[in-house]
């Protein structure tokens, strides 16, 4: 158990930059999550905290320890590998008494370890199954297991759950969860599927084409985002392009269509802005502080709990999310519908090339 | 602790790390001094005249009529003459000097093994007929080496009363007159029908590998029979049968053995392997440079072969462009005339071409050949094998020539395999791959050459064991072995390299990452997961490097003592009446250990038995 830290690291692979200085500090104990899409160097970030890559520049620390260019197998840093890497020519005891006898452990003491570890993930009684006779979630404990019981100094999962289906991703990811607090142990968490992340972790570094756009934890993500590509990978919702018009100190006044929308809280120097409102933030209904728009219903969407209504404001489309089918109530497309939105729930962006 | 940029860029990790460092330098030193340095030398030979830097050698080849004629060739490709008061067509071939007859001998030859090769392919491909199970047996016949023998057979078919003319000139009545095929065109055939197996396995391989949904399309959009055949389905073969012909026209310009079996009909010796060669064996010819400079314009025809056909398979990688996994291939029963091809054309096509190996062994088991069969049974060649005491030295030299040279391929491809394979990043990656698998492009006649100017000339050599002018210390065996492991290098190399790729990259990082060093991740992990490519790789350059022959009759026939068996053959061949019949024994011997590494192949390790293409 360690905190991590890393300083400025940098990668190339050939011509492209993979990693454009990337700066994290992990604490002891916690459940970090790096989450990007796929590219976004999330994985190479992971391997060169493994040490199976090397930066080109930039630090790695270990506690107050420097460990940048220490090799893998001195580092104590243990990844669970996306295909779980299971030796299929070893036992599944086997494969977990690797590092083990690596470790020259005496023969009695594995035996315990071991045991230990496959109660830990629920897999007692697996020893003699070789890696082929297990099923995907099987394999996947074995790995977690042969990574657990050498005791490691951080704990590295590389997308554990994307292959398995669908219900067994839920039942692992609280499995995760469960041993991580149990043991109380580092874990860092590679993922590009943001509920996943959002579900499971202490904090997120969201990760984008090499740099980590904004760290913090899954409230402050979603309901803060500091960019336009955060804002916009963390779930589904409503981006709007605007242009600032008036600025009064942080008030602000956008027009986008138009609408001008007065009052809105923005620090930003660009006027080219994005604003950010998440679906379920916008009603159908006038109240404190909102401001309004008016179109017409483009398309109602009935997902069972919630209702989704989709309304066309000039050339732009807006999602509406409400939970009540009253609300609602008959609304038909082309119909004239005002959409109601808080101003303290519009967030406005710099526009980002993205 | 510390990274080095100059470790990253030439090794491919920035960590100098002493496995992977030895995994680059002792593979690519080993080719370095045993195969690039030796070319060398006898280069440094060739382009010296009176001490001085020259063209003179290689002029005295192109200027020469007896080397270069391609405009006013001497003799005629056929003639009639009387042979035991009948008319026979004899056929002998155009000579147009040394160089011109190897290029074009090599072209016919890969003309005819690649009509051979992809008919008996796309048949097997395609087609599922009655009997398809013993043609498939019977297809593995003339893939068994047996140097010389198989071509005394064919030499025999084609004799005036040979088999060929008792079926077609006397049974048939096709021919107006029996054929007498010999010197050149009787080379041409020999080749052709030894070599057309790996045309075969590679045509095969590439039908079977083409995606049926692209043919289907094709009939989808209106197209079927020749014209489906014509734009689909033959330019996506072509990659692989173009580097099956290539690999063809490399065999036939280096090969020895249908040389020296016609060297009867004095054309046939117009070749540059065969006068290479015979520099050799006449003895005071040694060290010739001239010999030297045919040796290098032979390295140079076989190596822009080599390179044209790499590039040009790296170019079409499109036959591989699907995804998916095993689908089922896209056989049919033949129609009325396609099965009457199969069965009166095909079939007996593939019967002629495997009758050598079976003429091998009526040869070991017959007293004399003198019409078209054999006569008197005998198992006195056989016997000879255990008790004849020349005889059986020749097959305990080779075992332990083969055995060592095994030792060390094994050696050198898996540190190649695993350098290239796993740090492909590294500077010298391309360089160490290239240099494993350019060993096929170096005809054994040009190694045996420039080891001979490498070993006699260079200072640590020079008057050691492996210098063959120091004829009281010289042991053949050890320059036997060093060529053995650069000339089979590649068979294990690939079959090692494939295993590799098997093994996905993260099996051995999750052994570093859980506290082993590169080391024991190599030996409890990798090595375990390719056991199997290994054994296969092993089996396949033994069953090579006992059947090896330019080496084994040029620097390894100095002394008889320590002859190979491919030596004694040549012995016995060129030697007295009679003896050919036990050349043939010592050839049935090669059969039966090839026979037995490819049932080992086929049972222990489970891969298929094939033969190497050059991608």
């Amino acid at each position: 158990m360690v905190e991590v830290k890393l300083e400025n690291i940098v990668k190339t692979f050939g011509e492209t930059v993979a990693l454009k200085g990337i700066n994290l500090d992990i604490k002891h104990g916690e459940l970090f999550t790096l989450l990007g899409p796929s590219g976004c160097g999330k994985s190479t970030t992971l391997r060169i905290i493994a040490g199976l890559d090397y930066p080109d520049s930039g630090r790695i620390y270990f506690g107050d320890n420097e460990v940048t260019y220490l090799p893998s197998h001195q580092r104590g840093a243990v990844l669970v590998f996306q295909n779980y890497a299971l030796w299929p020519h070893m036992s599944v005891f086997d494969n977990i008494a690797y590092g083990l006898k690596i470790r020259k452990v005496p023969k009695e003491e594995i035996k315990k370890k071991v045991e230990w570890a496959l109660e830990l993930v629920r897999l007692k009684g697996f020893e003699d199954r070789y890696p082929t006779q297990l099923s995907g979630g099987q394999q996947q404990r074995v790995a977690i297991a042969r990574a657990l019981v050498v005791e490691p100094k951080v704990l590295l999962l590389d997308e554990p759950l994307s292959n398995l289906d669908a219900k067994l991703r839920l039942e692992m990811r609280s499995e995760i969860r469960r041993i991580q607090r149990e043991l109380g142990i580092t874990v860092i968490y590679v993922t590009h599927d943001q509920e996943e992340a959002m579900a499971i972790s202490d904090r997120i570094a969201v990760m984008n084409v090499g740099t980590v756009e904004q760290v913090g934890t899954p409230k402050e993500i979603y309901e803060n985002p500091r960019t336009e590509f955060v804002a916009s990978f963390m779930g589904k919702t409503n981006v709007i392009p605007a242009k600032v018009v008036e600025r009064e100190g942080d008030r602000v006044t956008v027009e986008f269509e138009h609408f001008r929308l007065d009052g809105l809280t923005y620090t930003g120097e660009k006027d080219e802005v994005v604003l950010v409102i998440r679906p379920e933030r916008i009603q159908l209904k006038p109240g404190e502080n909102t401001v309004a728009i008016e179109g017409t219903v483009d398309l109602v969407e009935y997902y069972g709990f919630f209702v989704e209504v989709i309304g066309l404001f000039g050339e732009t489309r807006i999602i509406a999310r409400t939970i009540s089918d009253r609300e609602v109530g008959n609304l038909k497309p082309t119909q004239p519908v005002t959409f109601y939105i808080d101003r303290r729930n519009i967030i406005v962006l710099p526009k980002q090339q993205l | 602790m510390g990274a080095s940029k100059w470790s990253e860029r030439i090794f491919g990790t920035p960590l100098p790390d002493p496995v992977v460092i030895g995994s680059f330098l002792f593979p690519l030193l080993y080719l370095i001094a045993f195969l690039i340095i030796p070319v060398l030398v006898m280069l440094g030979n060739a382009f010296l005249y009176n001490g001085k830097p020259s063209l003179f050698w290689f002029k005295s080849i192109f200027q020469s009529g007896y080397y270069f004629n391609p405009l006013h060739p001497q003799g005629s490709f056929v003639t009639t003459i009387e042979w035991g008061g009948k008319t026979v067509y004899y056929f002998s071939g155009l000579d147009f000097g040394v160089v011109v007859n190897s290029i074009i001998v090599s072209i016919s030859v890969m003309i005819l093994t690649t009509i051979l090769g992809v008919s008996f392919a796309f048949v097997m491909a395609r087609y599922d007929f009655p009997g398809k199970n013993i043609v498939r047996i019977l297809l593995f016949v003339p893939l068994l080496v047996t140097p010389f023998v198989n071509v005394v057979v064919v030499k025999k078919m084609f004799l005036p009363d040979g088999l060929i003319n008792w079926i077609f000139y006397q049974h048939l009545h096709l021919f107006p007159h029996p054929v007498w095929i010999d010197g050149l065109v009787g080379v041409v055939i020999a080749q052709s029908i030894t070599y057309y197996p790996i045309v075969y396995l590679n045509a095969y391989a590439s039908f079977i590998n083409i995606d049926p949904t692209l043919e289907e399309q094709a009939e989808n959009l209106g197209s079927k029979g020749f014209h489906l055949f014509r734009t689909v389905t033959f330019p996506l073969a072509l990659p692989g049968i173009t580097a099956g012909a290539i690999l063809v026209g490399i065999f036939s310009l280096e090969d020895l053995a249908a040389p020296i079996v016609f060297q009867g009909s004095a054309i046939a010796k117009k070749l540059m392997s065969y006068q290479i060669y015979s520099s050799f064996v006449s003895g005071f010819a040694i060290g010739n440079p001239q010999m030297a400079a045919l040796s290098l314009v032979m390295l140079t025809i076989a190596l822009i072969m080599f390179l044209l056909v790499r590039w040009y398979v790296g170019m079409r990688q499109y036959a591989m462009l699907s995804k998916g996994g095993r689908w089922k291939p896209r056989v049919a029963k033949p129609k009325g005339w396609q099965a009457a091809v199969i069965y009166l054309v095909v079939i007996p096509t593939l019967l002629l071409t495997i009758f050598p190996q079976i003429g091998v062994v009526l040869l070991a088991f017959s007293e004399r050949w003198y019409g078209t069969w054999p006569e008197g049974f005998t198992l006195a060649n056989m016997k000879a094998l255990l008790t004849q005491p020349d005889i059986a030295q020749v097959i305990r030299n080779s075992l332990m020539y083969s055995t060592v040279a095994i030792v060390i391929i094994l050696l050198l491809s898996l540190t190649a395999s695993y350098a290239a394979g796993r740090f492909k990043k590294a500077k010298l990656s391309p360089i160490l791959d290239s240099l494993a698998t350019i060993p096929i492009a170096v005809p054994g006649i040009v190694i045996a050459m420039s080891y001979f100017f490498f070993f006699s000339t260079v200072p640590p050599f020079k008057g050691t064991i492996l210098d063959p002018t120091n004829l009281l210390a010289f042991f053949p065996g050890a320059a036997l072995i060093l060529a053995y492991s650069i000339r089979r290098l590649p068979f294990a190399a690939r079959s090692i390299s494939a295993g590799i790729q098997q093994v996905h990259v993260s099996l051995e990082e999750s052994a570093m990452n859980l506290g082993a060093g590169r080391w024991k991740a190599l030996t409890s992990v990798l090595i375990p997961l390719i056991l199997l490519n290994l054994l296969g790789g092993a089996m396949l350059s033994f069953v090579y490097c006992m059947s090896e022959t330019s080496v084994g009759i040029t620097l390894g026939s100095i002394n008889s003592t320590w002859y190979p068996i491919t030596a004694k053959m040549r012995e016995l061949i060129i030697g007295s009446v009679g003896s050919a019949n036990l050349a043939a024994a010592l050839g049935v011997f090669l059969m039966l250990v090839q026979i037995v590494a490819i049932v080992l192949a086929n049972v222990i390790t489970k891969q298929r038995y094939s033969f190497i293409g050059l991608t």
